[in-house]
């Protein structure tokens, strides 16, 4: 059983989970939920085989072993963006997630794009939308630093926040803002004079036909103060300066843990000691995250189930773990419907997630697209398992909580009933869709 | 009544409420009835705001049309409308032609027509324009939120949050910035088919869903028995939206276009019983750069039939008492026509609002022709004060926080 966080400190929170109890499938199918897109039986196989931490190391390399794949999806994003609009490249990135062997690159992939939100809606070329998406791609587990250096130079989020031109004499704040309050350190953690300095530093840098250039002629070469330093600073000494502040380690760890454990905002003081790994290793993102899914904290009950599905995790995580396929540009669109259609965030602040996902319009939704998806499913072998192991791997698969007892027998009961019928999986797929267990992850 | 008794019946009431000094009420009787009514008002809580959108720049002018008017015939040499076309109001103005369903409205006292609404410094840019009339914003300072979202996140702030989306916008555009909040989203819907639980017409599974969600869940999480509690919410809905959607009757024949289509399903979200408080849906293509006669008439038809429709048909489900729909555009257009027999971006223009509890007939001066900025309109009622008389006197929210200060609520409701 998971262990309940009235035993946890935010001392004890972090360490590793002990022996015992051993890692068995529902941990394994949390861990495959929270740090990717759900687990196909055949992963959770593996998983339990090889234990907690060969898996989550697993999960942290596998990007290393996925140039063929990533070869492949370079081609495909092409075809895509022959296309020219955003929509199929949201469609390609659908593809690549259903079918990706490095799930937790993915999933950091689309946290960086909700964090550093940039919208097609704005920013309509959708070449610079996918070099965006490769830059989140290529530091997903790296380091935080050269990827702001990164996203401070990316086209389409200075196109997003008006400040592809910024001129010495007309300093735009706007993204200048967002890097300390929505990127860096949260709001609160400096004045608006630092935003007006930081704005300073970033002068003549700029986008051209849909590059980044420096020109010399539009930047400020004087003299800035910013959060307590001071110097003739450019953008990266900014940035510098803004990295430094303990509020970065502290803001971001915050936000990983919104993603990766729970929805509730965890008091200060269990955040700190992620925070303190985060700085000691220079602010890389692997180290957090291999704490993160190792912990005592992730396999407790204050994190199973405590979080609510996405959209996106709730499509791609369906068809990963049935082991289907459907049309992914059909299936954006249905996101879309949800609240989440990916390269298309809401705003600047990106998906605001937990139960901002939970609405009347959204629940039905996410039961009529799972009913939908559900057609994918080859019809049940009569040579396949007996109903009740059948309900019990589907509930494992798909639901953090299991559902109570009689609704497990109640769908028991109608898939024999149902037989060999074709449809008999479908329909059992889609009940177990539209329960409340089935929001949650 | 005879056509033209009838007009001057109309022009009376209209008259009466612009000026503001007579009561509207015929007869002594009647005022009693009204304010007896009124005392039994609903609650704030429950009344609703839906908004049409005209996107791309209303013909203010040939819509509240001043057809005695010298500098109007001269400016507008082929898009002028003679007193023998319109729709006869009071002094000299008179509705476009084709706004026949404006003319029931106006018999019925449903609607009000705002005139010369707009901001100070004018953006001639759609996008700007449509931005400012959404933030309530004319400075481009933060445009993250507009003013319906703003409201949705300070009433979810102080705890008033509802069990279904606050607000609601219907079509296949994307979602207008007025919906967008910083914390408490708005779905966009194309149509009802989204509101529906699909089970393919198998009742048997969809009460095997029902029963399956609504099952005790014993030691439940707290986020589980949210989803529980929203997602029996939403099978309920869908029952009833299903069974609106079987049975809705109307005796109201909505007219057969896009507009009163989406107005027909906001009226039947609006029976169902949603906690819903605003409703948001656009009509395009008021951008007549040129041979706008034809396109103009036939868009104020369809805005026309469509508010008419849709109050008759609310008024018929006794929901008229609790709705106001207020239809605005981004901007009017240049007085004076182009060479394409078309007119250009211009600035102020009139606001409509319909509901049983509008203040009916014509509101403020109709804007002198003599008396241009660049060729255009001047406003007089800043729209924002339009808003801060929906926020406060109609949906019982706070102004301040939202507007900002200096927008005296536009006395545009019924006391």
């Amino acid at each position: 059983m998971p262990r309940n966080l009235a035993e946890l400190t935010p001392q004890t929170a972090w360490l590793p989970l002990e022996a015992a109890p051993a890692f068995d499938r529902r941990m394994a199918a949390h861990l495959f939920r929270r740090a990717g897109f759900c687990a196909s039986r055949r992963e959770l196989d593996e998983a339990v085989a090889a234990g907690l931490t060969a898996t989550v190391k697993r999960l942290l390399t596998a990007g290393e072993r996925s140039s063929a794949f990533d070869e492949e999806m370079r081609k495909f994003a092409e075809v895509a963006l022959a296309a020219g609009n955003p929509q199929s490249l949201a469609g390609w990135w659908l593809h690549r997630l259903r079918h990706t062997p490095a799930p937790l690159v993915e999933k950091m992939t689309l946290f960086w794009h909700g964090h550093f939100a940039t919208s097609a809606a704005k920013v309509r070329d959708a070449r610079l939308l996918y070099d965006q998406n490769e830059l989140f791609r290529r530091h997903a587990l790296g380091n935080f630093r050269p990827l702001v250096r990164g996203i401070a130079r990316d086209p389409a989020m200075l196109l997003y926040l008006d400040s592809a031109t910024n001129r010495k004499n007309h300093p735009n704040e706007n993204f200048a803002r967002e890097v300390m309050e929505l990127f860096c350190l949260g709001i609160g953690r400096y004045s608006e004079r630092d935003i007006r300095e930081l704005a300073r530093c970033f002068t003549g840098w700029e986008i051209l036909h849909g590059k980044f250039t420096f020109n010399t002629y539009q930047h400020d070469y004087g003299t800035k103060s910013l959060l307590g330093q001071s110097g003739p600073f450019d953008g990266d000494d900014g940035l510098r300066v803004i990295l430094e502040q303990p509020a970065c380690a502290e803001f971001l760890c915050g936000k990983l843990v919104r993603y990766f454990v729970t929805d509730e905002d965890l008091p200060a003081e269990w955040i700190a000691p992620l925070a303190q790994q985060f700085r000691e290793s220079d602010l890389a993102i692997a180290p957090v995250l291999e704490t993160i899914f190792t912990s005592r904290l992730f396999y407790s009950e204050r994190a199973i189930g405590q979080k609510v599905r996405g959209p996106v995790e709730l499509g791609v995580g369906l068809l990963r773990a049935l082991e289907i396929n459907t049309n992914m540009i059909q299936l954006a669109e249905r996101l879309r419907e949800l609240g989440q259609l990916v390269f298309f965030p809401p705003n600047v602040k990106g998906w605001p997630g937990g139960k901002n996902w939970i609405d009347s319009s959204a629940l039905l939704g996410r039961a009529n697209l799972v009913r939908a998806l559900a057609d994918n499913i080859p019809p049940r072998s009569a040579a396949g398992p007996a109903s009740g192991e059948q309900i019990d791997q589907l509930a494992e698969l798909l639901l953090a909580v299991p559902p109570p007892a009689e609704v497990r027998a109640g769908l028991i009961a109608q898939l024999e009933q149902a037989g060999g019928m074709p449809g008999a999986l479908r329909q059992a797929v889609s009940v177990l869709g539209a329960l409340p267990e089935f929001q949650l992850s | 009544m005879q056509n033209a008794s009838r007009r001057k019946f109309l022009a009376s009431i209209s008259a009466a409420a612009s000026a503001g000094l007579v009561s509207l009420a015929p007869r002594a009787p009647g005022f009693l009835l009204e304010s007896a009514a009124l005392g039994a008002d609903r609650p704030a809580g429950d009344r609703i705001l839906v908004v049409v959108q005209l996107s791309g720049g209303n013909d203010g002018l040939n819509t509240v049309i001043p057809y005695g008017d010298e500098i109007y015939r001269k400016k507008r040499p082929s898009l002028a409308l003679g007193a023998d076309n319109v729709i006869k109001l009071e002094r000299d103005l008179g509705l476009h032609p084709r706004m026949k369903g404006a003319e029931t409205l106006l018999e019925k006292r449903w609607l009000a027509v705002v005139q010369g609404v707009g901001y100070p410094n004018p953006n001639r840019s759609h996008f700007e324009s449509m931005d400012i009339w959404h933030t309530a914003h004319t400075q481009p300072q933060d445009r993250a939120a507009g003013w319906l979202g703003r409201s949705f996140d300070a009433q979810r702030a102080a705890g008033r949050g509802s069990a279904d989306p606050p607000g609601m916008h219907l079509g296949a555009e994307s979602q207008p910035l007025a919906l967008a909040a910083r914390d408490v989203p708005s779905p966009s819907i194309r149509s009802l088919d989204q509101f529906q639980l699909r089970v393919d017409g198998d009742a048997q599974r969809a009460s095997a869903i029902q029963a399956a969600a609504s099952a005790p869940r014993r030691q439940a999480s707290e986020l589980l028995k949210f989803v529980q509690t929203r997602t029996t919410a939403a099978l309920e809905i869908s029952r009833r939206i299903t069974a609106a959607n079987q049975g809705y009757k109307t005796p109201v024949a909505y007219p057969e276009t896009e507009l009163a289509g989406k107005l027909k399903q906001v009226a039947q979200l609006i029976d169902a019983g949603l906690s819903t408080r605003v409703y948001y849906v656009a009509l395009d293509g008021f951008d007549t750069h040129s041979d706008q006669a034809n396109a103009h008439a036939g868009l104020l038809d369809q805005l026309a039939g469509g508010l008419a429709a849709f109050a008759e048909d609310l008024q018929n489900h006794g929901h008229l008492d609790r709705v106001v729909t207020l239809a605005f555009s981004e901007f009017g257009r240049r007085v004076e026509e182009n060479a394409s027999r078309g007119t250009d971006h211009g600035a102020a223009a009139p606001v409509f609002l319909v509901g049983s509890k509008v203040k009916p007939g014509l509101i403020g001066q109709h804007p002198k022709l003599d008396d241009l900025a660049d060729g255009d309109i001047k406003f007089h009622t800043d729209f924002r004060c339009v808003y801060a008389a929906l926020l406060a006197k109609w949906l019982g929210w706070p102004v301040e926080p939202i507007l900002g200060e200096g927008f005296a609520p536009a006395a545009v409701l019924q006391a």
